[in-house]
């Protein structure tokens, strides 16, 4: 059970909701039972592995001034993106939307994350009068620019990440402008597929636009509104009773970004908590200006970042809308790694915009423990391996890489789980994909070797997955963080491993890489991807004996190392 | 002729059995005897028997219920290997990484149910396409044989990549064990899955090997004692797929048993929709804690081939490739608790008070307001007459109860009791609406068919919301997944993964591979030939590109338009669009086969002269919200004469149940017993 469930029954009714509290409920459901069924729609009908495996897209519907008022996302980089979006869609078109338009955009400095995440906007109307926005954001597979993918490593501005349409009317009265669609078609690399997930998109919204308009001709558009202000309140006030529960104060934590991509030095950030009463205000000032390199994020997607956590403090469980964050107040000045502008490269900015939220975890964690957990692999570790099969065609196989979570203050961390990033994330079945690609996987296990931070409560192991290339043309490029400065440990437990990729050609020949441009790679080569293990928490004097003794008939850690790592082990093994 | 079923629940031990010569009824129910469930089994026959039944002549016999899953969720299992391929033992505890609790920033992943060190490893490869690439290292299998042996492991599970296509490495594998290791439990994968997914089939041979050697020796025990007791075979057991097999061959792969009593039901459903010329259903049960909706086409429940068990909205659970009946479950039920949230929102469930204690107006010292009490505050219940009268209600207890949300809420107690009500039947609704509408079913053009003992009292309501033709109240629905059971007939589903154009060529595949299919369904019933059996196959196609795919009819004579035609128009169905001109591709091959055997049988009712006057009991108020306190005819249901209309609102009580009519609602017995309610 969790803490949803509690029984609760105030004596006191002196705040009444003003009106009735049983259609407030059941409307609530309807509209999270409706952003649920975007979800199944897009996840069914999509053309990508990078939403059905990965599910790198949100759908969300927000009130008429672009507050989010529901939103269903597998991952939480899209907590926060929605409000923006559809605001910079609101000041774009102001009064001239009708019935049945869709807008597309794409803009990472209009509110959107990079250039790959297309969101399409359906406004909802009553009458002739906009109630509310359906919104879906999708993660398209490929979206033209320097390289297949649209993500290169290296780029050094946006105009190399592919077609960007910042708020572009794609369909008018239910009719998708076909002229719009040639303009993708003619930009990307992989049109079927761009147009295939567009037209799930495209479903999903119009689902919602029916299923809202069922709600308004039922209990009319006034309630629906009332239900939409009181849910964003009712909200607000409960994040605020947590925030004012910790003790007020300043927290800091500090962290370093390994390599931008351009081969820049280690990026210095760091972030201030300020809790005042009900507030929690996280500044940024004092880190670098943006990078050369693709790891810089746009404001909005900082937002996103800093509300990821400032959700998982105030309540993980209950369903996301605008009202939670009001309470929470970012400070950032313009420009930097983490507010870059035109025309600084952002296609990967969750590398970025992670550390952000790493950040705050970090400083939050020593007051809020049982919230928290020691510092992770971090990275999503993205890699891209394309090419062309037997048969010549091109194939383009991206994933995101699992790895270690740090310990916890009351049990070890959890191994070969998805970035905090990601979320609903699955890892790519090996099966599904020789099928494919012209790839053999070797091996998919947990990293023993790279280890983890020793502790009280140990972290998690990341995972060591081998490919080897079954094809003359092909290349890979990849983008891992934490290369060298590994995960943070809690009180006085150690720091994890670090994340690395190998290629190893077939003369014996190893290379190693972090964020690596496009590099060629043979028939014959391994690719190796390790990812590294958690934080520990707590002093590795303190962990159970027994707890090193299971570690050890497991094969997790080898009998001379554990006695290395915890010398009381070797002490209760002789008695 | 007597058909016999038996449904172990969490509680109770249901038992019908139908006499065909005499038309003679026996219901019984014992508590489950949790440590051994067959015992809670023999007592309900002992009690059948006091009140007549005679053992001998039981000749089919069904038995069902929980003893898997719980075995599963108890961790009551053995001590178990799992031997993979090279490089791969660590796939079982991998899992698939995913992160549903999205914003716990201590996650953890579902324990894998082999430990690390019992995960061998063995040199052999395949490919994609099953050719071999390394072949099966016979020295590493003795070499696992030898840690086996030393281990002491009970049952050993196989996994090797790609063995969908190609399962030799496996079958080889498991040869040389179970030659080296008589008494340890062996399986393979292939043996239970042809399907892909290397995580998910892995973790379904873990959880099969798991359990076997329990279940081997629970139905060997069950089988003595029916003998012992002169019953007739063959028995069978109920599996998840909504059809039943016999002991012998659900002991090779016990997870295909892991929601039996649930299934039960759905194939009960089906059947009465045949009966009621209704092939299209939804079927909704409703138990204490939980209900339960599926959907029912064309007389066949739907399947659901990637199930997950344990999965909640926090945990990922774990996926098992054995066909299971399509079920959507949410916390609502009878027992269910209202509560009011931080935010001051009326709340019902998921906590329940069980049956113990109960809901408050049981007078066990519940003292929370659930479901039940609100059913009885709006005078739905009859205090006095409750499970027979066994239990008598206290009405008191249920408004000092429904008190504590009608209090803060500023409402009247029946005002807050009708909202407790519409809240659950809200949450139902919207599951309701997930197994019909969001699947692109419209719920206008099916039956709605309600069980359990708290169902009928909110059926009406249901069906009203969703504007179905017509809703169900069939005969026991207190019994009704046993009462299913006896409307089962043998059933075994095999499934191919298979890659192949919509073309001439990849039409030949499939009808090769369906083939394969008819002559393994046909081996497996022990049958000569395919004589006595149906034969129900379906492909699974998607646009190119497309992960996902959508099973439609397959038709041997079917020519390729056809065929994309009818994909298209599946497609446009679910999704609410389609890609026609788009390249087709087929991923699999499902084959349900189906005995043909008889089922139970329901008898027509006579048509005896009627007076309303002797099947009224009485008349009660009950509280129907805008409408508020309202005069209730209360109907027996034993005495209502058939194809007679009558008009809501009313209620018809029966032993188990009270079903509550609408006002503007009309309902009659059908010629066949069954309750139906129709829209005004």
């Amino acid at each position: 059970m969790d803490e949803r469930s509690s029984i609760h029954f105030p004596t006191i009714s002196g705040e009444l909701p003003d009106f009735d509290p049983v259609t407030h409920e059941i409307l609530n459901g309807k509209l999270l039972a409706i952003v649920d069924e975007m979800a199944i729609v897009m996840t069914r009908t999509s053309m990508s592995p990078v939403i059905y495996e990965v599910l790198d897209f949100a759908c969300g519907i927000c009130n008429k001034d672009g507050d989010l008022i529901a939103q269903t996302n597998g991952i939480t980089l899209f907590t926060g993106t929605f409000g923006v979006q559809v605001k910079s869609v609101i000041d774009a078109f102001g009064d001239t939307l009708a019935p049945g338009d869709v807008i597309v955009t794409n803009d990472p400095f209009s509110g959107g994350t990079h250039a790959c995440d297309f969101a399409i906007v359906r406004p909802i109307f009553s009458g002739s009068r906009i109630i509310a926005f359906a919104i879906n954001i999708a993660h398209w597979l490929d979206v033209g620019g320097a390289i297949p993918g649209s993500l290169p490593p290296n780029a050094n501005s946006v105009f190399q990440e592919g077609l960007r349409l910042p708020c572009i009317r794609i369909a008018r009265d239910d009719v998708v402008i076909e002229d719009i669609l040639k303009i993708i078609r003619g930009n990307v690399r992989l049109p079927e597929m761009a147009i295939g997930d567009f037209n799930a998109q495209l479903a999903t919204v119009r689902i919602a636009d029916r299923r809202v308009s069922e709600i308004i001709s039922r209990y009319g558009a006034e309630t629906l509104e009332l239900t939409f202000r009181t849910l964003l309140d009712e909200s607000e006030r409960q994040a605020r009773a947590v925030v004012a529960a910790l003790p007020d104060g300043v927290y800091n934590a500090v962290d370093v970004i390994d390599d931008d991509g351009v081969g820049g030095d280690p990026i210095k950030v760091q972030v201030t908590v300020r809790i005042h009463g009900d507030e929690l205000e996280v500044d940024f000032t004092g880190c670098p200006t943006a990078a050369a390199g693709p790891i810089n994020c746009a404001r909005g997607a900082l937002n996103s970042a800093v509300k990821t956590i400032f959700k998982a403090l105030v309540s993980p469980h209950e369903p996301s809308n605008e009202g939670w964050f009001r309470p929470l107040k970012v400070i950032a000045p313009a420009g930097t790694i983490f507010t870059a502008e035109m025309p600084s490269p952002t296609g990967w900015y969750y590398e970025g915009s992670v550390h952000a939220s790493e950040l705050v975890w970090k400083a939050l964690a020593p007051i809020v423990p049982d919230h928290f957990s020691a510092g992770s692999y971090t990275s999503l570790c993205v890699t891209y391996i394309s090419g062309r099969d037997a048969s010549g065609d091109l194939f383009v196989h991206i994933e995101p890489e699992h790895g270690g979570w740090g310990g916890c203050n009351d049990r070890d961390g959890a191994s070969g789980l998805i970035a905090l990033t990601d979320g609903d994330t699955y890892n790519y079945s090996i099966e599904l994909l020789e099928a494919k690609f012209p790839l053999l996987v070797r091996r998919y296990a947990l990293n023993t070797d790279g280890g983890v931070g020793a502790g009280r409560y140990r972290g998690g192991y990341g995972l060591v997955r081998e490919y080897e290339i079954c094809t003359d043309d092909a290349e890979i490029y990849c983008g891992f963080g934490r290369t060298d400065t590994p995960p943070w440990p809690m009180e006085d437990g150690q720091p994890g491993s670090v994340n690395y990729l190998e290629v190893l050609d077939k003369g014996g020949l190893t290379e190693r890489l972090g964020r690596s441009p496009t590099r060629a790679v043979r028939r014959g080569d391994v690719v190796r991807i390790v990812t590294g293990g958690g934080g520990g928490w707590g002093a590795p004097s303190e962990r159970s004996v027994d707890a090193i003794a299971s570690d050890v008939c497991n094969g997790l850690i080898t009998l001379e190392k554990a006695q290395k790592l915890y010398p009381h082990f070797s002490t209760a093994r002789a008695n | 002729m007597i058909r016999l079923a038996t449904d172990v629940g969490g509680t109770f031990t249901d038992l019908i059995a139908y006499d065909e010569r005499s038309g003679r009824l026996f219901l019984a129910k014992s508590l489950t005897t949790t440590d051994d469930q067959s015992v809670g089994v023999l007592d309900a026959i002992a009690q059948s028997e006091e009140h007549g039944l005679s053992t001998e002549n039981v000749s089919f016999l069904v038995h069902g219920g929980t003893t898997v899953i719980n075995a599963i969720t108890e961790r009551k299992g053995v001590r178990t290997a799992l031997i993979t391929t090279e490089g791969f033992r660590d796939v079982l505890e991998i899992g698939r990484g995913n992160r549903p609790d999205l914003y716990n920033l201590r996650s953890s992943s579902p324990e894998p149910f082999v430990p690390r060190h019992l995960r061998l490893e063995v040199a052999e490869r395949l490919d994609a396409r099953g050719n071999v690439i390394r072949e099966l290292d016979e020295n590493d299998v003795l070499r696992c044989i030898d840690v086996l042996k030393a281990e002491k492991v009970e049952a050993v599970g196989i996994v090797f990549l790609h063995s969908y296509v190609n399962p030799a490495h496996e079958s080889r594998c498991a040869a040389l064990v179970r030659e080296a290791l008589p008494e340890v439990s062996v399986c393979t994968s292939s043996e239970i899955s042809r399907q892909w997914r290397e995580y998910e089939r892995s973790n379904t041979v873990a959880m099969n090997a798991f359990v076997q050697p329990i279940i081997r020796r629970y139905f060997r025990n069950l089988e003595v004692a029916f003998e012992k007791k002169k019953l007739q075979g063959p028995y069978y057991a109920m599996q998840s797929n909504g059809g039943i097999a016999k002991f012998e061959k659900v002991v090779d792969a016990p997870l295909t048993l892991v929601e039996s009593g649930p299934s039960g039901g759905v194939a009960g459903a089906a059947r009465i929709g045949s009966i009621v010329g209704e092939p299209n259903v939804l079927y909704f049960d409703v138990g204490g804690t939980t209900a339960k909706c599926s959907l029912i086409l064309d007389s066949q429940p739907k399947l659901d081939s990637d199930y997950k068990l344990e999965k909640t909205r926090t945990s990922p659970g774990y996926t098992v490739q054995v066909p299971v009946v399509d079920i959507v479950e949410v916390g609502t039920g009878g027992g269910s608790i209202a509560w009011i949230d931080t935010f001051g929102r009326l709340r019902v469930g998921p906590q329940s008070a069980g049956s113990t204690p109960g809901p408050a107006c049981y007078g066990r010292g519940g003292v929370l307001p659930t479901v039940t009490d609100a059913k009885l505050v709006t005078g739905v219940l009859d205090p006095s007459n409750f499970a027979e009268g066994r239990l008598k209600l206290d009405t008191d207890l249920a408004k000092k109860a429904v008190n504590l949300v009608a209090i803060p809420l500023q409402m009247t107690v029946e005002a807050a009791a009708e909202a407790i009500l519409r809240v659950a039947e809200e949450t139902m609704i919207n599951a309701l609406k997930l197994v019909t509408i969001q699947r692109g079913h419209d719920p206008r053009d099916l039956a709605l068919i309600v069980s359990g003992g708290a169902g009928p009292m909110l059926g009406a309501r249901l069906g009203q919301e969703l504007k179905v033709r017509k809703t169900i109240i069939p005969t026991h629905p207190g019994v009704f997944s046993a009462w299913g059971m006896l409307a089962a007939r043998p059933r075994v589903d095999v499934f191919r993964t298979v890659f192949g154009d919509v073309d001439e060529a990849g039409i030949a595949i499939i009808n090769a591979v369906l083939t394969e299919l008819e002559r393994e369904a046909v081996g497996y019933f022990e049958l000569p030939t395919e004589e006595g059996l149906s034969f129900s196959p379906k492909v699974e196609m998607r646009y190119r590109g497309q992960e996902h795919s959508v099973a439609v009819d397959f038709k041997r004579s079917a020519s390729i338009a056809d065929l994309l035609d009818t994909f298209n128009a599946a497609h446009a169905k679910a999704f609410s669009f389609d890609l026609p001109g788009s390249a087709v591709e087929f991923t699999a091959v499902h084959l349900h086969a189906e005995a043909q055997t008889d089922v139970i049988n329901v008898a027509r009712l006579g048509s005896e002269k009627w007076s309303e006057s002797d099947a009224i009991k009485g008349h009660r108020k009950v509280y129907l919200g805008d409408n508020g306190w309202v005069d209730c005819k209360v109907y027996e249901r034993t005495k209502l004469s058939p194809e007679v209309d009558l008009d809501g609102p009313a209620l018809v009580e029966e032993a188990t149940t009270t079903t509550l009519v609408l006002t503007g609602q009309k309902f009659h017995l059908d010629a066949f017993g069954q309750l139906i309610i129709l829209p005004g």
